[in-house]
This record gives structure tokens, sequence and C-alpha cells, in this order.
């Protein structure tokens, strides 16, 4: 049994982590780089070691050090949040050959899930839908409208080495597919100098759907459900919520089905979170698996009454699931919002800085995970993520009610924040309405500045 | 707000006895998981380095490598053949506890000697190799070692294989006393003989390289590769710090030191390594001249007559303006575009390298040929770093040590000459630039060895000439070449440098003018404004005509050549 876990992380998850530990009655140590000095993180947890410098090569992302961290305070865990080390294989291997628990999946399996061409791979052949395209190189228009034809329209037609947009084509019907073949074609050509092209089926104006998934070592698998995090801003999250409200019980049913198989197929163990491309059409894709806890795991802990950061010491610590997946009911309705220290009228560029008074709402159905205190100096090395606002209600309409009053009541002084810029998105009418996808702020930016 | 001490630790820890004891093994770093990086320090991932060719992930520090992975690094899969591996040394002077390291050293590191010799392929093409391991008493050079590199390179002159050494030691050993130092004469005089029989000799220098090492095999290399800051030197620095009781500057006998001291080369980083390695061996390799791709083409394209300029339509002073003009194509650019697989050679080996000068090996039309341009550089900061054009005596002395080694194995050579005179300064009279021009013209006139020299902007006096003691010598139409700047011949004659315009009307500057004279064999047409975005224009036609010169010149007897190189001077 875990006795005592390192985190290997900062802000709030790491905060998050150590008041889960401190329930359970696990020992944690918290590590910091010198610009965290005076972080919560750091001065919550029962122990803190300083890593080194504020760069983040030399802190939270330098596996030995870490690694050594953990042997000199006699922890047997690590936790290792999101982001920095949290889907490194390598770390994860480091782990196991020191004998040190790491609290997610084996090396193996996020290896192979971290290598996107090997993951679909593996859900192709468990027969969880992939978003279908050729296998094989396509290097003529003949060649490729007869693969569009079974692939089905519209497809995008895109450069093998292609990136930035370049070499990208969408062909809504097989009239257009040869011209805008041969146009991909020849800009590949140009930029990368190679003519060898793809195609694949094009998902149009997608939701982004997740579902959470338990796995324990024992081979029992459930899903918790799912999230929308259809509202992005260049593909950075900044609303989800559950349950969907695009998606019948049926659907959810077969998703959640489809979220099962490709854990099971991966040989998958702890947490984790499969990522769907929902259509328009009810038809979805397997899209990514992502091998960690999830910064928006709590509106799935609100609707589910499940605390994900406690299951994943257990599930590590070798314990079996204690439910279910008849056991796991869905009840009302989560959202949250996450509070970025940025400024939206500058093009969304980061505002470290102190914060010289704060206030954040509380009451019933309110829930903060933050790592921000009154007097406490972002740094500007780090995510500018502050704090999540993570309210619930019995549905919906009343949980987004909620959300307006309570983004309405914070206060948060000494840097900019996007907060106001929430505030809007939570009254714009596309969003009440739940009309989301995963252009909607593209189009919701568009539509202001058109109104201006 | 100060949060130091605010918040309670955690009062309840979980009752672990009453839990089952799955993990009671304590959480530990595995012997060699992890090691400390002796550049800079910082705790690595063994197996991440090993990866990496043995350099450190984090500063890209170079580690040392043992000899056989070396070898794996370079030779094909399964192409390595050793040589001698169970020959070993005595104990010559008797010295106490000699043997017992040795057996002991040879216990702990599987080698019988400091070094690994034999036969290895690389890309196909074989060679001999000698590979130092640093583990054995810092691969020193006793008998042992001084044998095995004699019989390796003997071999390799029986079998016309070219030999790579690979340097790493602390030079000769001292338990072996003067039979080690011995071995430095031994292992040169074998090398002579292998380059006497016209062989390559590749020297790579590796972390450390010192003492007698250096001062013997290791500095004899027709080319010599340093792998990056490596320590090379005769003294070690501890020594010197001794002897003159002072710190030694940072950088000191590193490998960028020594390049640019004029004694390496190339540096060539680990991961590049084979390719270099297989570059050159590929550009001495005695490959059949296409001849025959160049007849047929020649058959299907009837040949043009030669270019005969037409009537000046230009002045002689606007050439000169021409040839002077920033945007002109300079050296490097014919490099590019006429050659393949250009591989640049530095180092005078002796003072410097001089960056006015560049030379190297490369292929042309598939015929290894060896190129030296004058370099003028193509913006401002270039023509700084490249002293506007101007060789200083090393530059010469880099030309002239690859122009021997071109004679050496029977490569033609190609220079391009563009400069407004050699480097006019103290520095280049206290290093003898007159005897650089001098040494150069001198050899040039008889180097065994088809030579072409293409002026392609100012050829300026003897700095020009020093390069232009060639078999053929041709202009571009808007070159010059004179006895001295227009404006230097005005103040001389004149006493007034800005009567340069007259000077060069006067002084037969021009490609037509040396055309008529004799001086020069061919004038190469130009674009009516050229610059690097119509070299081609250039580029294209000067390729065929420089096939039609190797055509014509590499089909002659050494004899006949040089004869003719005589008779085209003598003459004038």
């Amino acid at each position: 049994m875990i006795k005592k876990v390192l985190i290997a992380n900062r802000g709030e998850i790491a905060v998050r982590i150590i008041r889960a530990c401190r329930e359970i009655g696990i020992e944690t140590v918290a590590v910091y780089s010198e610009a965290d000095r005076e972080a919560l993180h750091t001065q919550l947890a029962d122990e803190a070691i300083c890593i080194g410098p504020a760069a983040l090569s030399e802190s939270y992302l330098s596996m030995e050090r870490i690694i050594s961290a953990t042997i000199v305070s006699g922890a047997d865990a690590i936790h290792p949040g999101f982001g920095f080390l949290s889907e490194n294989s390598k770390f994860a291997e480091l782990c196991e050959k020191c004998n040190i628990t790491f609290i997610g999946p084996g090396s193996e399996v996020i290896a192979k899930l971290g290598n996107k061409q090997e993951a679909r791979n593996i859900m192709a052949a468990a027969g969880v839908p992939v978003i279908p395209g050729t296998e094989e190189p396509i290097f003529d228009a003949k060649t490729g409208a007869k693969a569009a034809k079974k692939i089905g329209y519209p497809v995008m037609i895109k450069a093998a080495l292609g990136g930035g947009g370049k070499g990208m084509r969408v062909a809504d019907t097989p009239e257009e597919f040869e011209l805008n073949f041969l146009t991909a074609q020849k800009e590949a050509e140009m930029a990368f100098g190679n003519n060898t092209m793809y195609i694949e089926h094009y998902v149009r104006h997608p939701r982004h759907v997740e579902f959470q998934i338990l796995a324990d070592s024992q081979g029992n698998v459930v899903h918790l459900g799912e999230r929308d995090c259809s509202v992005q801003r260049n593909h950075q999250k900044m609303i989800e919520e559950s349950p969907c409200c695009a998606i019948s019980d049926e659907l959810r049913q077969k998703m959640g089905r489809a979220a099962v198989k490709a854990a099971k197929a991966a040989g998958y163990v702890n947490a984790g979170t499969i990522e769907f491309l929902l259509e328009k059409n009810q038809q979805f894709y397997f899209m990514e698996m992502n091998t960690r806890i999830q910064v928006e795991h709590p509106v799935t802990e609100w609707v589910t009454g499940i605390d994900l950061v406690k299951e994943q010491i257990r599930i590590a610590s070798g314990q079996p699931l204690g439910f279910r997946q008849k056991d796991i009911r869905i009840s009302g309705h989560s959202i949250e919002c996450r509070i970025n220290a940025e400024n939206p009228e500058k093009g969304f560029r980061p505002s470290p800085g102190t914060i010289t008074d704060i206030y954040l709402p509380g009451g019933k159905g309110i829930r903060i995970d933050s790592a921000a205190y009154s007097g406490y100096t972002i740094p500007p090395y780090y995510d500018s993520m502050i704090a999540k606002l993570i309210v619930w209600a019995k549905n919906r309409e009343e949980a987004i009610r909620k959300m307006q009053s309570a983004l309405g009541e914070i206060i948060i002084e000494g840097i900019n924040t996007n907060v106001d810029y929430q505030y809007e998105i939570l009254n714009h009418p596309d969003f009440l309405t739940g009309n989301v996808d995963v252009e909607f702020i593209e189009k919701m930016e568009a539509g202001a500045a058109f109104e201006q | 707000m100060k949060l130091d001490n605010m918040f309670k630790k955690t009062k309840h820890v979980s009752d672990v006895k009453n839990i089952t004891k799955a993990n009671t093994i304590q959480p530990e770093v595995p012997e060699g998981l992890l090691k400390k990086c002796n550049k800079c320090g910082k705790t690595i991932v063994a197996e991440d380095a090993k990866a990496n060719y043995n350099i450190c992930p984090k500063c890209g520090g170079y580690f040392r490598i043992h000899a056989y992975r070396r070898i794996a690094m370079l030779a094909d899969e399964d192409s390595f053949e050793e040589w001698d591996p169970d020959l070993c040394s005595g104990n010559p002077m008797n010295y106490k506890g000699y043997e017992e390291k040795v057996e002991s050293l040879q216990e702990k590191t599987g080698l019988k000697e400091a070094i690994v010799t034999g036969k290895i392929k690389i890309d196909g093409m074989e060679c001999v190799l000698g590979v130092c391991d640093g583990r054995f008493l810092m691969a020193s050079m006793g008998q042992a070692v001084g044998e095995k590199i004699a019989r390796a390179v003997e071999r390799a002159t029986r079998e016309r294989l070219p030999v790579i050494l690979i340097a790493c030691s602390g030079g000769a050993r001292m338990q072996e006393g003067i039979v080690a130092l011995m071995q430095m004469a031994k292992t040169a005089a074998a090398l002579k003989k292998h380059s006497d029989a016209g062989l390559l000799y590749i020297s790579l220098l590796t972390d450390p390289t010192t003492g007698g090492v250096t001062a013997s095999f290791a500095m004899l290399g027709d080319i010599i590769l340093a792998e990056p800051k490596a320590l090379i030197g005769f003294a070690g620095p501890r020594v010197i710090e001794q002897t003159i009781r002072q710190k030694l500057p940072k950088g000191f006998q590193r490998s960028e030191f020594l390049l640019e001291h004029g004694f390496v080369d190339r540096i060539v980083e680990r991961h590049e390594m084979k390719a270099v390695l297989a570059q050159i061996l590929r550009l001495h390799c005695k490959a059949d001249r296409p001849d025959s791709v160049l007849d047929k083409e020649a058959a299907e394209n009837p040949e043009e007559s030669i270019y005969v300029p037409e009537s000046m339509e230009l002045e002689a002073w606007e050439r000169v303006q021409i040839s002077r003009k920033n945007d002109r194509p300079v050296g490097s650019d014919y490099i590019t575009s006429l050659f393949d697989d250009f591989i640049e050679l530095h180092g005078d080996r002796g003072y410097g390298d001089d960056h006015a000068v560049i030379g190297g090996i490369a292929s042309f039309c598939g015929q290894p040929v060896t190129v030296i341009a004058q370099a003028k550089g193509s913006n401002t900061k270039e023509n700084i770093d490249r002293n506007f054009g101007m060789p200083s005596p090393e530059g010469y002395r880099k030309a002239l040590r690859l122009i021997r080694e071109a004679e050496k194995f029977q490569r033609p050579v190609i220079c391009f000459v563009d400069t407004p005179g050699a480097f006019c300064g103290m520095e280049a009279e206290e290093r003898g630039q007159g005897e650089a021009i001098a040494r150069s013209i001198y050899e040039l006139s008889s180097i065994q060895t088809p030579i072409l020299s293409v002026i392609i902007g100012e050829g300026g006096s003897g700095g020009a000439l020093a390069l232009a003691v060639a078999d053929e010598v041709w202009m571009l139409e808007n070159a010059i070449y004179s006895i001295l700047s227009p404006e230097g011949f005005a103040s001389i004659l004149w006493k007034d440098s800005t009567k340069a315009k007259e000077a060069a009307g006067v002084m037969k500057l021009t490609a037509s003018d040396l055309y008529e004279e004799n001086i020069i064999e061919q004038v190469i047409p130009e674009p009516s404004c050229f610059t690097r975005e119509n070299l081609d224009e250039v580029a294209k036609p000067l390729k065929k005509r420089i096939r039609q010169f190797l055509d014509t010149y590499c089909n002659m007897s050494k004899e006949e050549l040089t004869a003719r190189r005589y008779e085209r001077f003598r003459k004038m």
C-alpha cells in the first residue's frame, strides 16, 4: 500500500492531489522550483523539496531530479498530475525500474497510446470506430477519388508530411475532388518536396466528447459517462460539462461501451480518458486516449459522486474497483470554467503578477479548485490557469445560471483574467441552447468582430 | 499573506500494518540507471546517453567510447575483422607492478591491449581501422600499440587500403620507457610508406589526444578530423600551466582551437561521423572517369565554337567596376552550383585557417576533384570574415597543401580566382606573404595533375597568380586580371590614384585584351546583369567546358602535362 506520495506537479492539481492523499491518510511530498517557493502546493504538503531553478527542463520536467527527490524523501509513489511528465512513458519506466509506484498506467501502455498511429491501430482492431481513411499513400487523383468514394464525403485530403494547414484540402463532393486533390498535392510538393497524400473522412463541425474510464489491475473497467469539451480556443479547452446535452442515453451507452472496449484493448489500468469526435449525425470516432487525470475531472466527480484522484491511488495500490458499471449513476449537470491569468483583450497573452486581492464565490453546488491566494505571485514560467470554477445543479439550465452567478461574483485584483470572457460565453445564445461544436469560439469571436 | 507554516500537516496516517504486504520493496535507484555527466555535472539516465552516441543529453558533451562500441558505430554490420587480437607488450624496463596492472586491466576490460585494429567496411568500402580504448592505461602507446598500428598499416599498404586511426591517448607509455618512445618512429615510418604508395590515411582525434601520440601518427593524416571539444595537444595543459605559471585560456588545446590554428581539417559530430568518413572514402575511390557519359552527350550536342569576344561594348573601367560588384557571384556560389558532395578542408598545418580561401574535395560529374576558391563572401558579415577575399600566407599554404594532396591522389584541381590582391598587412608580412606566393607559383608549375584556373572576378596581381599557374586560365567576360589594381597602377606611375579610370584603359586587364595577348585560353560569356540569381546562365556552359578540359588533360601523361605547363609560361 502507498504510504507516501510525491506529487510531481504544481498549481491547483498538486493541491487537489495533496488534499486527496491527506483525506485517506497518506503523507505528501511536494516538489517545487525556485519560482514556486511561495506556491500553495509547496506550503500545503507535509514536506517540500526544491528540485531546481524555474526553467521547466531544470525542475518539473527533470526526471532525474524528481526520481532523486522521491528516493530522498522516502516516498513510495509518484502522482504525476497532468501535463509535465504525466504522459511520459520514459518517466513511468524509470519509476518502474526504481520500484516507485507511478500513479497511472504502465509505461508500455503510455508509450503505445502516445503513438497516434499505434493507438489508432489498436482501436481499429478492437472495433472502436476510428476516422476512416486510406492506409496506403495516394499519389494520383484517380486512385484518390476511388478511395474518397469508399471513405464517404466530405473528405480531407492531406499531405503525408503536412503541417500548419499546408497541403490540406477538404472536398465535399466527388465533383470538387480532383481539383482539390491536385491543389493540395501541388502545395505539398512546394512546401515539403513530397507529393505523398492521404485521404480521410472529414468530420465537419464535430463536438469534442470524451469518456472517463477507470480500470483496475484485476481487469475491471467502468466508464463514468462523458464530458463535452467543445468550447475550445486554439485547441485549449475553456469550458467542460457533464453530461453532454447532445447525446441520448442510448448513444451514451454505445459510446461508453466503445470507451470500455478501447481501454480493455489497450490493457489499460488506472484513470484514463477516451476522446471522441462526435459528428452531427451521431457518428463518433476515436481521437486519442489520455493516460492521466484530466483538468476537467471534477465535472465527472460531481455527476457520479466518485473521487477520481482517490480512485487513482487505490488502483495504483492494487485494490479492485469498489463498484461495477451498473452502480454508476449520472445525476444532475456539472459545468467547469477554467480561470486563467491572461488578457483576452490582448490576444489572451499571459498576465503573470501578484494577486493583490482575491474573492472567490462559494455556496451550494459551487466548487473551486485553485492554488491562488491573496498575495500570491503568479510566476511567468508556467501555465496560466489559476483556478477552476465548477458548479453542479440538477439540470443544465440551472447549472448555467449558477455558473453565471458565480462568475459574476469572482474578484481577482492585480492581474488580468478571462473571467469576463467566460461570462460572455455563458450568456451566448448558442451556448445556452447547447448548440456548440469545436469551432464555437472561433465563430463567436468572428461574430463579435462583425458586430463591431 | 504569507503562508509559511500556516497549514496543518497530515495527521491520520493510515495504519500500514493492516494492509496486505504487497509493496515491501523499498524504492531505490538500481545501479547504473543514472549517472553523472562529467562535463556538466548533471544527473542523466545512462541509457539516454548510450542511445545518443554516448553524448550527454543535457549538455551535449562527448563521453569517451570503448573501442568496440566505436567500431559498431562506424562499421557496416558484421564487417569488422579483427587483426592481432592477442598481441601484448612485455615489460622492457622491468617496471615494478606493470605486469600486474596490465593483467588486471585485461581482466576488467576484456581487452588485451589499448588498441583494437582490423579491417571494416564503411558503406561497402573496405578500410583498415585502429581504435584506441582509453580504459586501458589511457590508451598510452607502448610496444604492443605501436606494433599493432605498424602491422595494420603495413598490411593496408600491401592490400592497397585506406587507413583510419582513431586516437584517444595520453601519449607514449611511461612504463615501457624508451621502447615506447620508439613506437612514435615506428608508426610514423609505417604511415610514410603507406602514403608513398599513394594511399589515404584519415586520422580522427578524440578526447584526449596528447603527447607522443599527437606527435606521431595522430597528426600525420592526409585528412585530420576531430570530435568537438576534444583535448588535443602535445604537452598536457597542466604541465604547461605549471611550466609557464600562467592560467591557460578557455578552449585552449580543444578541437576548435586546433581548427582555428590550422591543424585540423574538420570537426565532425559523432552522429555524422560515419557519413563523413564514407564521403571522404568515396571521393578517394579510384573511380573510372565517366567518359562514356561525356562522350555520348558531346556527340549529341556538337560543340559550338569557342566564344570569341565581340568588339568591346564596355570600357575597361566599367568592367573593373562590374568585377567588383557586391551581388556578383563569389567563389562559394560556383562551388555549390558546379560540384556535388563538396567537403571543405581547413588549415595550413602550420599557423591557421584562412577564410579568404576555401578548399576541399568534391565530385565533378562523378569525378573526384580538388576545389580551391578565393572567397569574398556575399554579405558584409561574410566579407569581413573572409577579409574581402584577400588571402593571408596561410591561405596560400592551405591551398598548396590541398593541391599536393590532389597530386598524390591524382585528382585534377580547379581554382577560382577572385581577389583584389594578397592581404597587405603587418601580420601577413610577418608570416611571409611573399614566400607563400612564391612557393605556390613554384610548386604549381610542376604539380603532376591537371590544374584549371578560372578568374571569376578580380585577378589582383601576385595574389591571383599564386592560384593561376595552371594548364589553362579562363576568365569570365567581365573579370579582370592585372599586375596591380588600376588605383595602384595610377598611383605608382602617375602619382595619382584618382586616375584609376585612365589606368584601366591602358592596362590591358579585360578578358578580351588578355585573350588577344594569349595570357588566357578562354573567355566565358556573362549575361548583361550577372548576379547569383542568373548564375546558372554562366555555370551551365562553364560546367560543359570544364568537362572538356578534364577530358583533354586527364588523358595526358604527367610528363606531357608538366612540360606543356612549363612551356605555357616559358613563352610569355
